[in-house]
């Protein structure tokens, strides 16, 4: 009994962190047709940018948080509308601009922190005990904040003109512009949401974790596995898909705990069983060709 | 005697009729002989060594592109193949003795055949979920290769491997006669027939198969021919390294050979050799450089990227050459009019 | 000749002269190589032992050869082996091919130190591993000594030595919850991370502590790069451990012992843990790493015989923090080569081997002895055991990195008993206390 609640709270762990992240990466595909594989790499700058904030000046973790989401917005914008924008048309090379911006991110973190292991201070310290299991409340907060996440942008897309505009754009981008939409702002204005909430996730999550340069990688694999298994640009799909997977990497740690170094292959193996049987994804659309 | 001289003046009147009329084709004669006669200008064993690594990762980025870019199949797991055969090249080597000219066609074989194991999920897959599932096999792979430590090395390897050759220039001349070798093959391979059915399946696949082509078996073609040259070079690197271990099937190397290959421009087979010659090198020369090597290397593809998206070397080839509109022919770009037809060049 | 001729002749000859000038400047220096992992702490250890050894040997007038004195200069070449082990084979290749070194000293990886092993052995050039623990380094000596006998261990001792060292921490440990807490049984969880070189030590500990007296209650194997470990953090506090036997060198040492410490598990955690005997341990763990008991080579204030103090704190005065054990290519070039040249009167390498191989000296961290295998052959890997290499173990506490072990150990009934001066007495959490005390 005991050993599946805690793989129940486990897996509600794991799955909110690959959501939060997971979501931002999906909106901008399924908006702008950007593969950003940088998307983890703004998340290790916020969680780098709280280090400083929090280890070198000495303030609250909040403020940290509200600045790390509020620069690595403005970054993630800017590199969009210099690197990205030029070239989107060739989506083969925006995918190489983007592993070239996270690599050039990993070293330039590289040069000026090395690869000593950081980590960063809790929000909210401590622990509670629920039906016999330590949860902190760090871990609490990134399930309560996926949830808020998923219910805000909802929200966003379902209930106002800036969502209607974006669902327009993703669906079709060329009669999105015939109707009157300015295309490129609502590009812009995803990535900055995407990139927001790259951020946040670092902010929410990076105290559970170790930061260092190359904390961009492991991530990424479980963030995309997550987007295809749910399907690319479906929001509910990779909010769904994160929570399965999720739940597959407590099932291997909890029942094999000799082998949980397989998590991340067990994840990938259900990732790819599921294309097998369905190639867009549990819920995507599967796209006409380009025009 | 007269036979020879015969042979030899139609050499002549070929080269001078259809080698040195376009600066590219020139570039590549002088490609070759720079390959073949580094050995006679320095005997520096440190030069050597990274013009063979060179070679071995120029394999590895053209059979990258033949599958890639060729049929359109983006694959960002490629170090599968090259970590295969790196392990299949070394397990034969160790346990079942066979010399390196057995063990690494032998380890491309098991290459081919975890081609076709990924081809075969891969064939109703598209873009990129065909990308992220690719890039999903090698990483597999690698918690299969810890599980089975005992077999494997575990993230040890596997070493003791026999050496390549018995010394280093044999070892490089080994290599670069296969580079070349390898690279007409493949150069080859993209201008036959086949080379025109992956050509298509890359612009319009649906076109291709209701024009009565099989396109199940000309896309698990460019899997298995794609693995098994890398496979090659894996088992290459692991005699020439003497140990095969989890580094050969990191996330790392398949992003390496994905960037060498669009650095110097897709869908041709020079585009990745020459970007891998241009790039290996300087990154190693840069050296004393060493904490900003990384960072340049990526600076230097974002630029390229925003400047070249179709890559280097196209973009080089396109400023030296120009194409005739009336017959379609290549010719300098100094000339006004067209070698073949006559017809005004602008 | 015409004017232009003897003017160029002239400057060839000035040219000529100053290049034998330079020639004879720089035969005077013996180059020895560091290789290591120099954007991480393993390699600035490499660097800065190499570099104290290098600066004091010069500061003296350098190392007496035959009738000259030759100074060291130093060669850093950066691995990079935890990224690529092309790029580590690539730079001990440029060691000796362009820098043409004398002598090579560091590598960590032991998957990057094997093929590098085998380039230095190639050129003959004398090795000393500071870093890679793994027996089959010097098990290739004693296969193949012609090939292989330029290669020494400088540090640690080998694996197997690192696991009985770790088994004897963990004795004094369960001595000390059975004097304390009074506990009958002794319960213990094993967590190794999933590596190579903590495999074999799961079969051992699982044999080894029922011998003991202490019941195994379970076994986990994190990933080495593991970030959130309270999954498994949970299964162990349910399964009753008091001790958790840790296998760690990589990063998931930190945020085991950061979220055992902020879920107050109670039990103690005593081993193996690379990261716990950094100083930065404990701005990682944000302080929550207390009690963290692990084998070390340094601590401050500890002293394994007279020379240990100088160099920690030579150390500590040049580079502001504990040396770790990577530092002890300090050992590797003051202890080891030195003397060996000096005695030799060459730089000749086969000529050093024999010397080298012969010798029991004392360097910082105790004596070292080189072994033979059972049938008699040269392993040069070090010798393990009380008056030679035990290493220590430290515990920190309270923010401050303490050395425990050896206190009042014997390693066998009739050893004599050891105890190295500034070693405290170990200390049990109090959450431990609250837990377990009736």
């Amino acid at each position: 009994m005991n050993l599946t609640i805690d793989i129940i709270i486990s897996g509600l762990i794991n799955g909110s962190t690959y959501a939060l992240l997971a979501i931002g990466f999906s909106l901008i595909f399924g908006v702008a047709r950007i593969v950003n594989i940088a998307h983890t790499a703004f998340y290790m700058l916020a969680a780098y940018c709280i280090y400083v904030v929090t280890q070198k000046m000495g303030l609250n973790s909040v403020w940290a948080m509200l600045a790390a989401i509020v620069l690595v917005t403005l970054l993630g914008m800017i590199t969009y509308k210099f690197l990205i924008n030029p070239i989107r048309e060739h989506e083969s090379a925006v995918l190489i601009a983007t592993i070239a911006l996270a690599i050039i991110f990993q070293e330039i973190l590289l040069n000026v922190f090395t690869g000593t292991y950081l980590s960063v201070p809790a929000l909210i310290d401590g622990y509670f005990t629920i039906l016999g299991v330590k949860v902190f409340y760090q871990q609490l907060l990134t399930f309560c904040a996926a949830l808020l996440i998923m219910g805000l942008l909802w929200a966003l897309l379902g209930k106002t003109r800036m969502g209607l505009a974006i669902r327009s754009t993703a669906q079709d981008r060329e009669v999105a512009n015939l109707m009157g939409i300015n295309e490129a702002r609502v590009a812009m204005m995803t990535m900055g949401i995407s990139v927001g909430l790259a951020a946040l996730t670092g902010a929410v999550v990076v105290p559970l974790t170790i930061v260092e340069p190359h904390m961009w990688l492991s991530p990424l694999i479980m963030m995309m596995a997550v987007v295809v298994l749910g399907g690319l640009g479906s929001l509910k799909g990779s909010f769904i898909g994160a929570y399965i997977l999720g739940f597959a990497e407590a099932l291997v740690v909890f029942l094999a705990p000799m082998g949980a170094f397989l998590k991340g292959s067990v994840a990938l193996t259900v990732m790819i069983l599921v294309l097998l049987l369905r190639p867009e994804g549990l819920f995507g659309v599967y796209f006409e060709e380009e025009r | 005697m007269e036979l020879i001289l015969f042979y030899l003046r139609k050499l002549f009147t070929i080269f001078k009729n259809e080698v040195i009329v376009l600066p590219s084709r020139v570039v590549v004669v002088l490609f070759f002989l720079f390959v073949l006669l580094l050995p006679v200008f320095t005997k520096d064993q440190y030069i050597l060594r990274i013009f063979t690594l060179t070679g071995i990762f120029a394999i590895l980025a053209a059979s990258w592109d033949l599958l890639s870019g060729y049929t359109g199949q983006l694959n960002f797991g490629h170090a599968l193949f090259f970590g295969v055969g790196a392990y299949g090249a070394a397990l034969l080597n160790l346990h079942l003795h066979i010399p390196p000219w057995g063990s690494i066609p032998l380890g491309a074989l098991c290459a081919v055949l975890a081609g076709l194991i990924i081809g075969i999920p891969c064939l109703r897959l598209k873009g990129t979920y065909l990308a992220l599932t690719t890039l999903a096999f090698p990483i597999i792979l690698i918690g299969l290769v810890f599980a089975f430590s005992s077999f494997t090395g575990g993230e040890l390897g596997i070493s003791g491997i026999s050496k390549l050759t018995q010394a280093r220039i044999t070892d490089y001349y080994v290599v670069s006669v296969l580079l070349l070798g390898l690279g007409a093959i493949m150069w080859k391979i993209t201008d036959s027939n086949i080379g025109i059915i992956f050509h298509a399946i890359r612009e319009d696949e649906v076109a291709v198969r209701a024009s009565g082509v099989n396109t199940t078996r000309y896309k698990l073609l460019a899997f298995c021919l794609s693995g098994f040259f890398a496979g090659i070079a894996g088992g290459l690197y692991a005699h020439f390294m003497r140990i095969a271990g989890p580094s050969t099937l990191e996330v790392s190397l398949s992003f390496q050979v994905v960037i060498w290959a669009i650095f110097g421009g897709i869908v041709t087979i020079y585009g990745p050799i020459g970007a891998v010659f241009l790039l290996f090198p300087l990154l190693e020369l840069v050296s004393f450089w060493q904490e900003y090597r990384t960072l340049t290397f990526a600076f230097m593809v974002l630029l390229i990227l925003l400047y070249m998206p179709d890559g280097l070397f196209r973009w080089l080839r396109d400023r030296i050459e120009k194409e005739c509109p009336r017959c379609k022919v290549r010719n300098v770009a100094t000339r006004n009019t067209c070698r073949v037809c006559t017809a005004p060049l602008d | 000749m015409n004017k232009f001729s003897k003017r160029i002749l002239f400057l060839a000859l000035a040219f000529l002269f100053t290049l034998s000038f330079c020639t004879i400047l720089f035969a005077e220096e013996i180059k020895i190589g560091v290789i290591g992992p120099m954007k991480f702490v393993q390699g600035k250890g490499h660097w800065n032992g190499a570099v104290l050894a290098a600066e004091q040997i010069n500061a003296r007038g350098g190392i007496k050869v035959g009738a000259e004195r030759m100074k060291i200069k130093l060669i850093q070449a950066d691995s990079n082996e935890f990224l690529s082990i092309t790029d580590a084979t690539n730079a001990m290749e440029r060691l000796m091919t362009k820098d043409k070194v004398d002598f090579v000293v560091g590598g960590f990886r032991s998957e990057a130190v094997l093929p590098m092993q085998d380039i230095a052995m190639e050129h003959h050039k004398i090795f000393i591993d500071c870093g890679a623990a793994h027996p089959e380094l010097c098990l290739r000596v004693a296969r193949d000594y012609k090939t292989y006998k330029y290669f020494f261990r400088g540090t640690p001792f080998n694996s197997k030595y690192l696991v009985q060292a770790a088994f004897i921490h963990v004795g004094t440990v369960a001595y000390m919850m059975k004097k304390y807490l009074n506990i009958p049984k002794i319960k213990i969880a094993i967590v190794a991370e999933k590596a190579l070189w903590a495999d074999p030590m799961i079969p051992a500990s699982q044999g080894f502590f029922p011998k003991m007296g202490m019941e195994v209650v379970g076994v986990w194997r994190p990933s080495p790069v593991a970030t959130d470990v309270t999954a498994e953090l949970s299964a162990i506090q349910r399964s009753g451990a008091h001790i958790i036997f840790t296998v760690f060198s990589s990063s998931v040492g930190i945020p085991f012992a950061r979220q055992a410490g902020e879920l107050k598990i109670p039990a103690i955690q005593v081993g193996i843990n690379v990261e716990a005997q950094k100083d930065g341990f404990w701005r990682a763990t944000q302080g929550k790493g207390n009690y963290v008991i692990c084998s070390n080579t340094y601590a401050r204030g500890v002293q394994d015989n007279e020379l240990t103090a100088p160099f920690v704190y030579a150390y500590i005065r040049k580079y502001g923090e504990v040396p770790t054990y990577t530092a002890d290519t300090y050992a590797a070039i003051m202890y080891a080569l030195k003397p060996t040249i000096e005695a030799a009167g060459t730089l000749d390498s086969d000529r050093l081997v024999s010397i080298l191989e012969n010798r029991v000296y004392l360097t910082p961290s105790g004596t070292v002895k080189y072994m033979k295998d059972a049938e008699g052959r040269p392993l040069h890997d070090l010798t393990f055991g009380p008056g030679f290499l035990t290493g220590i173990a430290t515990q920190w506490q309270n923010g401050r990195l303490v050395g425990v072990w050896p206190y009042h150990w014997k390693m066998t009934p009739q050893s004599p008993e050891v105890t190295y001066k500034g070693i405290v007495p170990m200390k049990l959490p109090p959450w431990m206390y609250k837990a377990y005390k009736k």
